[in-house]
């Protein structure tokens, strides 16, 4: 089921503001699945993105009183999600340059197969083009708004997105070109 | 490339999730929800007045409270991720105290059991069979059951279950409680006052905590270097177990006894020989930090003592053993706190004294401890037939000599 229109969903954040439990359910059950793939294709790690879809809902409950009931809960939401996905990956590539060698007692998954060249060039790009490619193609947000969800200029997040966009077209055209040879 | 292909690309990659992700997010969130509500309750309720009236209105801001709970509940299990949970609580039923088997010949639901008796700690296979590793005092479980980590004097060894030792390391002071970390690189375990960490092979062997009190350590069972434990002046601690550094703490029971961490890494148990109480624990691995929930006293019946509790592996379900006096003689009750129940449901009540309970690997079973009957019950939590065995005494005495009863440590692993 669909949350017909952003009054349902203005509805439901009202109703978890004054104390619903069901509402509170109702968000998380519309909007978990979306949070943690968009935070799976920015890091590429199954419990990381777990963890920060997890985050992103306590900073939500946190902080349900402060929310302006006549914004939509959604791109907040995912604001959230990906801000915390570029930290972690970040630090992530931060400490792979420190330490040399992955962690002792978080070892990340095997590399998982998850879909053609496209998924595997989306997996190279810096996570700051994966994450407006993600927030531009999956979430399908306008390069305005994901400028005001990132604090950068409009112009950088169209060159990312740019720059992003060719090396996944680069990628695609050489998955087509090796599927015609086959 | 059109952006439509990029798009659904996007949208429908199977991408991998983690098992039952969802529903344990949802109940963390159901958690943060409860306690910012608990909170939002306790604003108010320090607000009004201490008039006749305030009192008045504290039971209808606690049925409130208790309706928007029941709600979140409600709501939690009426989900694709709920269904789970509901499930599991729609199928808790009781149990009559059974006829006992004659003797030991399996383990109800499989695994291993790891058993101290007077005579040191015995692995029990599935088959029933047994084996004694030898004059040790205290034993636990590696993850996976690969070794058990076992304690003599100020000796701490790692023995393979078939009673070979792997290696040992004497300790300044008597060992007590060894606890092996889930992701099987640490051991934690107490010599004198102290908390001490040694590696998975015996290395590098170091001081974590000089004070403590005499209850065994938990180790974060998400696998990562999450370690609670229990202060010399009663704080409960989570230290990342590399650096000592507190990730989270706070007050705890007077005169503890217990500490668990279970319930898929979500819940901290507690527990005296008076009170028993459950802690909800937000972990985030991306920052290692942990948060403490509020702790939820558990209710147990008026007048009864706690012999034994214990958190069950994935769920914030409570197994409880107490005792009390009722119509003129000892009585003991095995009580299930199923997730979020107020109230604990009686599973089985017997004339005299039960012991220790533990779960088994997939929550599907309590072991129940009888001494008064030399009995071991293994009571169903979801549908089944409750199983009893006797003469466990005489399983584990060497010889067949009269022996005490034993104590279940452990019950390995998931199959």
């Amino acid at each position: 089921m669909q949350v017909e229109d952003a009054a349902d969903e203005r509805r439901l954040v009202r109703e978890a503001q004054d104390g619903s439990g069901a509402a509170m359910a109702r968000l998380y059950s519309l909007h978990w699945r979306g949070a943690y793939r968009a935070a799976y294709l920015v890091v590429h790690d199954a419990a990381a993105a777990e963890d920060i879809a997890q985050d992103a809902f306590l900073a939500a409950v946190d902080a349900l009183d402060r929310f302006d009931r006549r914004r939509p809960f959604r791109p907040w939401l995912h604001r959230i999600v990906v801000n915390r996905a570029l930290d972690w990956a970040r630090r992530e590539a931060l400490r792979r340059r420190v330490d040399g060698a992955e962690s002792v007692f978080e070892p990340l998954p095997p590399p998982e197969e998850i879909g053609g060249e496209l998924m595997a060039a989306l997996k190279e790009l810096p996570a700051e083009q994966r994450a407006v490619v993600v927030l531009r193609h999956l979430l399908e947000y306008t390069p305005g708004e994901i400028a005001r969800m990132l604090a950068l200029p409009r112009g950088t997040v169209n060159s990312r997105l740019r720059r992003g966009l060719d090396r996944l077209r680069e990628a695609a055209e050489a998955e087509s070109f090796a599927e015609e040879k086959r | 490339m059109s952006n439509d292909r990029i798009g659904r690309a996007l949208r429908d990659a199977a991408i991998p999730e983690p098992p039952d992700a969802e529903e344990r997010g949802g109940r963390i969130i159901a958690a943060a929800f409860e306690e910012r509500q608990s909170g939002r309750s306790e604003v108010r309720g320090a607000m009004t007045p201490s008039t006749s009236e305030g009192r008045r209105r504290r039971p209808a801001a606690r049925l409130a409270l208790g309706l928007s709970l029941a709600t979140l509940l409600a709501a939690l299990l009426l989900s694709p991720a709920g269904a789970a949970v509901r499930d599991w609580v729609g199928e808790v039923v009781e149990s009559p105290a059974p006829k006992p088997e004659p003797e030991l010949a399996r383990i109800p639901g499989g695994g291993r059991l790891l058993v101290q008796s007077a005579a040191g700690p015995w692995v029990v296979q599935p088959d029933g069979s047994r084996r004694l590793l030898g004059d040790y005092e205290e034993a636990s479980w590696s993850p996976h059951g690969l070794f058990v980590a076992a304690a003599k004097g100020r000796t701490l060894s790692a023995v393979e279950p078939g009673g070979t030792p792997h290696w040992s390391l004497t300790s300044g002071a008597r060992v007590r409680t060894p606890r092996w970390a889930p992701a099987g690189e640490r051991i934690a375990y107490r010599s004198a006052e102290e908390l001490r960490i040694v590696a998975g092979d015996g290395t590098d062997d170091r001081l974590l905590a000089r004070s403590t009190a005499p209850v065994a350590p938990a180790w974060s069972p998400r696998g990562d270097p999450g370690l609670a434990y229990v202060t010399g002046d009663g704080r409960l601690r989570v230290v990342y177990s590399e650096t000592g550094e507190e990730l989270a703490g706070g007050p705890t029971l007077p005169h503890i006894s217990r500490l668990e961490w279970g319930a898929g890494g979500t819940a901290i148990l507690e527990a005296s020989p008076r009170d028993l109480r459950l802690r909800g624990i937000w972990v985030r691995k991306i920052a290692l930090i942990r948060k403490l929930g509020e702790a939820r006293t558990l209710p147990l019946p008026a007048g009864s003592s706690l012999v034994g509790a214990a958190l069950a592996p994935k769920k914030q379900a409570v197994a409880a053993v107490v005792t009390h006096w009722r119509d003129h003689g000892t009585h003991s009750e095995v009580l299930l706190f199923a997730p979020g129940a107020e109230k604990p449901r009686s599973l089985l009540t017997v004339p005299g004294s039960l012991g220790e309970v533990a779960w088994s690997p997939d929550g599907r079973r309590l072991l129940v401890a009888w001494p008064g009957a030399d009995q071991w019950l293994f009571l169903p939590v979801g549908r089944g037939k409750a199983r009893a065995v006797a003469d466990i005494s005489h399983a584990f005495s060497p010889g067949g000599d009269a022996a005490s009863f034993p104590r279940v440590e452990g019950w390995c692993c998931r199959p």
